[in-house]
């Protein structure tokens, strides 16, 4: 059965297959022996310190031998006859080289602490890496320590700031993630826009499955969840305290050997693994809350004829108090102004024998909302189990089930009244919309509006409840290890499962539910999502006996089996208290199905040489994918890069600098369906019928092809206390996945089609300078920055619109020879939404010990459709109506676009911590002799903002991620800055 | 050694387990060649579908310009500023740039049936006529909904080509007229060649037409609609007479105020994948208010009280004011989500056959029909001396009628007061108001043609 579909792959598919699959077996059939003469055993340990350096890797130069301390910092290898080098190295110290003699059996090596991780290994490709200081890329590494200063749930945000060229936004404020990682700038205008997430060498889904709050807010008219829906993407599933290590790679010449999936970029995950040694435990305890960042307020009505210039008359009814004053109620705060008790409790234990290592963890996290019946709870559990399996197998399983439940509200745009910033702008000051009482019944209407937002917020449902699984296992083996060459084997398999839940129920005594004749609205939405994987890699190392250089070859393949399927169900007309689907009236049903295979295949050679100061990589990719309109046609993607080192510069030992290139193509698969013309359908009076589709397809559609140079120097100062790197990008994306506008008398809204050509050109730079570097002080100081430019250079089809609501409010238009992201109004060009730059600026400092740490982040430039102070300024009520809003509405009437359009500079303090170590004798009087470390620490994210856009956060998306029509914002649920209270245990 | 054989095992995975040839999963194709009877009856059903889309929506736009009703939409400000103010965004699909696409779609559905109903072999010579009759008609129903909304000479008729090919070229909105008027008497061909039934079923709100030769009623309604139209924009006595022709095989009827709604009507629904008429709105609450116009003019009955007609759709319910704007009616005429919407009827026709005999008939033909719609429909009292009266008066008399019989049924006002000249009798509320003569052609359609909005 197999080999008869392996027949069905074409005859180019079959031959590249049929090529891998005998080079496998070759290799794995040539093991042998080698020739190995004596024992070296010895201890690595912290320079400064003495304490031991567990899983540091010690090897012998010039040979490919190599073992791994013990939690003790203890190794033994077998070492040629004669005097070797060792070369240790571990995570967080820098790299040293020992001679030992002939006769010399055990050695101890200390190592220096690594302030920048410049020696750590970054990767290079699918199973091979280098370590950063050799690197021809770019390539950002994070690590666990950096991620964790300042508690957040979901691992994007703890990335802001902290990667140059990353540029990461939130789409909204609502609990329980939803952002955009955008690696480089513009990758596409119409194609996927998130990068491919790895984590321990499993892809897993980033889906953003819409909850279906389209059903109430009626955002996109008709239909049952739309982009609008502020959906998460699921890359907040996983607990950012398993993380050991994020590497990202940000362009075509890093990521290309993940080919046709990579044009955005690369983010690998990797877990924190146990190592040999006793248990070692870690205990953290949080408290915290969150509170409403920026409001935006709302004009306060003086007494009835003020009240009258906005409502038309009747404003005495409210405004009875003397001379005519009116009562004023902040309806704003009140709904916002929630500030319960937020907590995390984190417990994990790893350690190991020489051969078992584990680390197991868990997590209960409990966030409460700024509004009522808003909040994200998620617990995880996870089993990272390491088992060595003879002289020669090493086996990994990693074992992560995570659940979660996020409580969103309801927010962004609307067509029913019931979006809370949709509806405050005609929500007056001197409506009292305070309940009397506890039940729904005691909330008044809104007089002004058709809901009143604080009862919404009190009795409309929307739960996201998610339950995940993920699984890999690695094999490694170890097919041939001699003096000057090894072969490894590695299998990894994979799959990454959630269950995703939505439960809307918006109950029919709402003031709102009435309006459309069906009062009440259910809403069940179900999606299930399947990512296999299943990769096969093959590394062989050679050092020839002269010891001159270094070459790794490497071969593998990766299938991808992934499955999403979204059924969602909207039910209308419900009985008041019930909630299930099937007590509606009115049921309508939405399913979505999209299975996807795609098969990559890649070869890759290194080699480093000249004393391990050139690095020559080459390698290629080559796909198939059922996304294209072939499904049997490989892509072929590849990748060439050099870099060299000058060292000792000025003299200097440890300071260099690196100068790169690198080259290379990836590409970024048809969007699901893109090959397919679908008809609509529907039913009228009980009859199914068809009809033409909005979108015409393209049987020959084909991946987009991202082209990509990086040009960089590395440079390393004061022995390694002070390093820079510089970083010039230019990638060219095209045959791009062009959504093209049909004129509207086609019949059709858009055809795809592969055409066209964008070009992106950018500057990244990072500093940091360890200012003082002493046993009792540290201080350490980071920077990055990071520009780009993008413009499309080719446009085979006339100029068309993406996103936005029409020109008056301002669409991003695709135009050749202009920004990608320019914004259009009725008076031409009024804005753009990419920023003329981002730099991040960071700080942490210990001293004795206390420590102390602040990352601020810098958007500046980058324009926003301000679409929600439009409905404030219509409302005739925006806080400053009387000073501009008049103007501005005045100026939008008489035909003006640019009004609404406005600087999204930020600039934020997204992490402030303070932690005290406790003294041991305090340690132990409070926790006992087994607690090793106690620490405290108050933390708080996103404290301080200081933006001149008027809306309620320059990150926020009404249409979630996207491309090009990122910066709208409608509506959204208000950011909230977080304050936590944590204790650290180790023992 | 095992070792190969799992590599062998792995690798054949790896490289062919799965079958990459994933056919969509989710929707149909389009209709292709030979389709079955149950694929036609998917499309025809799918056509009344695509046609129904811009219905609701432009009762309410039509209205809203015509000063039949206004919008005060809390989430959209555009309704009482774009549609009463200006200008007209083109380049907004929901405001501007409305009712262009949607009529297009219907149309692309129609041909897409026509190209291929040929083949197909489980349908006689005469159940393909039929079905070809049903899809001409309700293509020429759509051409008449892009003409309703654009009186530009930028009409591309020759649609029936790939998307990618050029867009289509634009001609005269009097040729586009043409055309309609040609195409439903094609579409009447190929009816009577149509045999006894329809290889496929209509909606309830067709009952009455749902036979190729009661098809034919609908069909000759329509055409009526249409010649009078073109009488008034220029043609004259010649449509007018064709228009008169039309009525005989209509299904007019003036035999008793019980048949005044008879009529083709399109269904909307709550039941799975249909979608309600989104007109029905609680009238105490509803955003979709009544222009106080129409009550300042409307006639009282013998009995007291307020024209029938205006009483059974609108209701008083609590003031509103946005924005300048004040009214505490709302309209009832779409009570439910299922509440149907008419394509036209008997009422229609009664006053379309007044407008026609007032060009190329006598007066007392004129004040016949007239009364009979004041008496029967309004409650009012019969215009004794309309039959004596000019002709340009009695036409003030029958779009005065018309305004009241067809109130929010599909922007008939907006249509009346521009073909007949009489744009400036639409009233302003505020200044700086203005009375759009048409809508703009969409930005899309401009862009489509490498010219910018606003040049097209």
């Amino acid at each position: 059965m197999a080999v008869d579909r392996l027949m069905m792959g074409g005859i180019v598919g079959k031959r590249i297959d049929m090529w891998l699959l005998a080079l496998c077996l070759l290799m794995a059939g040539t093991a042998s022996a080698g020739a190995q003469q004596r024992t070296i055993s010895g201890r690595v340990g912290n320079a400064v310190s003495n304490e031991p350096v567990a899983g540091a890797t010690v090897g012998v130069v010039g040979t490919v031998i190599s073992a791994v301390t013990d939690a003790r910092g203890q190794f033994s290898l077998s070492a040629p006859d004669g005097a070797v080098t060792l070369a240790v190295r571990a995570i967080g110290y820098k790299r040293r080289t020992v001679t030992v003699a002939a006769d010399q059996a055990t050695v101890a090596v200390d190592l220096d602490h690594d302030i920048f991780n410049l020696e750590a290994v970054v990767v290079t490709g699918q199973a091979t890496s280098v370590e950063q200081k050799n690197a021809a890329n770019s390539i950002s590494s994070v690590t666990a320590e950096e991620l964790g200063r300042a508690p957040t749930p979901t691992i994007e945000s703890a990335l802001q700031g902290k990667v140059p060229g990353a540029l990461i936004q939130m789409n909204s404020g609502a609990p329980g993630g939803g952002g955009q990682i955008s690696l480089r700038g513009v990758s596409t205008i119409n194609a996927a826009v998130d990068p491919l997430i790895i984590v321990d060498g499993l892809v897993i889904s980033n889906a953003a499955i819409a909850n279906g709050m389209n059903a109430v807010s009626a955002a996109a008219a008709g239909g049952n969840a739309s982009n609008q829906d502020n959906a998460v993407n699921r890359i907040a599933d996983l607990n950012p305290a398993d993380i050991e290590r994020v590497e990202v790679l940000k362009g075509a010449s890093a990521a290309a050997i993940y080919g046709s999936a990579a044009s955005n970029g690369v983010v690998i995950i990797t877990t924190r693994r146990g190592q040999a040694g006793a248990p070692t435990f870690h205990m953290t305890q949080r408290f915290g809350q969150y509170r409403v960042s920026h409001l935006l307020g709302s004009r306060v009505f003086t007494d009835s004829v003020d009240a009258n210039s906005a409502i038309g008359s009747g404003g005495s009814a409210y405004c009875n108090g003397p001379g005519g004053a009116c009562p004023v109620f902040d309806t704003e705060a009140a709904l916002w102004g929630r500030h319960d008790l937020s907590t995390e409790t984190q417990l994990s234990v790893s350690g190991g024998t020489d051969n078992t290592s584990y680390y197991l963890s868990g997590l209960l996290h409990n966030d409460a909302g700024i509004a009522e019946n808003t909040g994200y709870q998620k617990q995880s559990l996870r089993a990272n189990i390491g088992q060595r399996l003879g002289q020669r197998f090493n086996l990994s399983v990693n074992m992560n089930v995570v659940h979660s439940l996020a409580q969103r509200g309801i927010s962004n745009n609307d067509n029913s009244g019931t979006s809370p910033y949709l509806v405050l702008p005609f929500t007056y000051s001197f409506a009292n919309l305070n309940p009397t009482g506890p039940t729904i019944g005691d909330y008044p209407n809104n007089p002004f509006e058709r809901s009143n937002p604080l009862q919404t917020f009190a009795f409309l449902k929307n739960d996201e409840d998610v339950w995940r699984a993920f699984g890999t296992g690695t094999l490694r083996f170890d097919a041939i290890t001699t003096a000057h060459q090894n072969l490894q084997v590695i299998l990894t398999g994979g799959l990454d499962q959630f269950n995703q839940r939505n439960d809307i129920l918006s109950p029919p005594e709402l003031e709102f539910e009435g309006q459309d004749g069906q009062p009440g609205t259910v809403v069940l939405g179900k999606a299930s999502n399947l990512n296999l994987t299943l990769a096969g890699h093959a590394v062989h190392t050679y050092v020839p006996a002269s010891g001159g250089f270094q070459a790794t070859t490497a071969a593998g393949f990766q299938y991808g089996d992934r499955d999403l399927n979204v059924t969602n169900i909207t039910g209308r007309t419900i009985l008041s208290g019930q909630r299930n689907i099937d007590q509606a009236t009115s049921i309508s049903i939405a399913e979505d199905l999209q299975p996807v295979r795609d098969l990559g295949l890649y070869v890759q050679e290194e080699v480093l040489a000249l004393d391990r100061r050139l690095l020559v990589t080459g390698g290629f990719r080559a796909d198939r994918s059922s996304r294209n309109g072939d499904p049997g046609q490989y892509f072929f993607y590849p990748k060439a890069a050099v870099s060299y080192r000058l060292t000792s510069i000025g003299g200097n030992d440890g300071d260099e600098i690196k100068l790169r290139a690198a080259w290379g193509q990836t590409g970024n698969l048809p969007t699901f369906g893109a090959k397919f013309t679908p008809d609509t359908t529907g039913t009228i009076n009980g009859r199914f019928g068809t009809f033409v589709g909005q979108r015409s397809g393209d049987a020959t559609i084909k991946p987009e092809r991202q082209t990509e140079i990086e040009l960089g120097a590395d440079v390393i100062l004061l022995n390694g206390r002070a390093n820079a790197t510089f970083t010039f990008f230019n990638k060219t994306i095209s045959d791009l996945l062009l959504l093209q506008t049909l004129p509207p008398s086609s019949g059709q809204v858009d055809r795809i089609f592969n055409g066209g050509k964008l070009r992106n050109r950018g500057f990244e730079a990072s500093l940091g300078y360890a200012l003082v570097q002493s046993p009792e002080m540290s201080w350490i100081v980071r920077g990055t920055f990071f520009s780009y430019r993008p413009v499309i250079v080719d446009l085979p089809v006339p100029t068309f619109q993406t996103l936005g609501f029409g020109t008056a409010l301002g669409a991003f238009q695709i135009e050749q020879g202009k920004s990608a992201t320019q914004i259009v109004g009725n008076e031409g060009v009024v804005g753009d939404a990419t920023p003329d730059f981002q730099m991040s600026f960071s700080t942490d400092a210990d001293y004795k010990r206390w420590s102390i740490g602040m990352l601020w982040d810098w958007k500046k430039g980058g324009d926003v459709i301000n679409l929600t102070e439009l409905l404030f300024d219509f409302g005739q009520n925006s806080k400053d109506w009387n000073t501009a809003g008049q103007q501005r509405l005045a100026d939008f009437l008489s035909g003006l676009t640019q009004p609404f359009i406005q600087d999204a500079s930020y600039l934020k303090l997204r992490e402030l911590n303070v932690s005290y170590h406790l003294p041991q004798s305090a340690t132990s009087a409070m926790f006992g002799q087994r607690v090793r470390d106690a620490r405290i620490t108050l933390s708080g994210r996103n404290l301080i903002r200081i933006t001149s856009f008027r809306g309620i956060d320059p990150e926020v998306s009404n249409f979630g991620n996207q491309a090009i029509g990122r910066n709208i914002d409608v509506a959204p649920f208000p950011p909230s800055r977080s304050f936590f209270f944590s204790i650290d245990l180790d023992f | 050694m095992k070792i190969r054989h799992l590599l062998y095992a792995v690798a054949v995975l790896g490289s062919g387990a799965c079958d990459y040839n994933i056919t969509n999963p989710n929707s149909p194709e389009p209709i292709g060649n030979n389709p079955s009877r149950s694929i036609v009856a998917a499309a025809a059903s799918g056509i009344l579908i695509a046609q129904r889309s811009d219905l609701a929506d432009w009762v309410i736009d039509a209205g809203i310009i015509g000063r039949e009703a206004y919008r005060f939409d809390g989430s959209d400000p555009r309704f009482v500023t774009e549609f009463l103010v200006g200008p007209l965004d083109a380049g907004s699909a929901a405001f501007g740039g409305d009712h262009w696409f949607e009529h297009y779609r219907t149309i692309r559905s129609t041909n897409n049936m026509l190209n291929v109903i040929g083949t197909a072999t489980a349908l006689s010579a005469a159940e393909q006529n039929a079905t070809r009759g049903f899809a001409e008609t309700i293509q020429a129903l759509a051409f008449l909904g892009v003409l309703n909304a654009h009186t530009q000479d930028s009409i591309p008729l020759a649609v029936n080509q790939p998307v990618s090919s050029a867009p289509a070229p634009y001609v005269s909105n009097d040729s586009a007229y043409a055309f309609v008027s040609g195409l439903l008497d094609l579409a009447q061909t190929h009816l009577t060649a149509g045999g006894a039934a329809f290889p496929f079923t209509l909606p309830v709100g067709f009952a009455g037409f749902d036979t190729p030769a009661n098809f034919i009623k609908f069909n000759r309604a329509l055409k009526a609609r249409v010649e009078v139209y073109r009488a008034s924009r220029g043609c004259g006595n010649p449509c007018y007479t064709a228009a008169l022709t039309a009525l005989g095989a209509s299904f007019i009827d003036t035999t008793g105020p019980g048949t005044l709604n008879a009529g083709a009507y399109i269904d909307f629904g709550t039941g799975p994948g249909d979608i309600p008429n989104f007109l029905a709105q609680d009238p105490q609450t509803s955003d979709n208010l009544v222009h106080p116009m129409l009550e300042d003019s409307a006639e009282t009955q013998t009995g007291g009280g307020l024209d029938a007609r205006f009483l059974a759709k609108t209701v008083s319910r609590p003031s509103r004011t946005v924005s300048g704007l004040t009214s505490d009616r709302s309209f009832r005429n779409y009570p439910a989500p299922g509440s149907s919407i008419a394509l036209i009827r008997n009422e229609e026709l009664i006053l379309l056959r007044a407008e026609a005999n007032n060009a190329v008939g006598t007066g007392a033909a004129v004040a016949a029909d007239v009364n009979y719609v004041r008496v029967n429909s309004g409650g009012l009292a019969a215009n004794a001396g309309l039959a004596a009266q000019t002709a340009p008066q009695r036409l003030d008399a029958i779009l005065h009628e018309r305004l009241y019989s067809l109130l929010y049924e599909g922007g008939h006002r907006w249509i009346d007061m521009r073909r007949t000249g009489k744009l400036a009798g639409i009233p302003l509320d505020r200044v700086g108001d203005v009375r759009h003569s048409t809508l703009p052609i969409p930005t899309d359609e401009c862009l489509a043609r490498a010219t910018g909005p606003g040049q097209c």
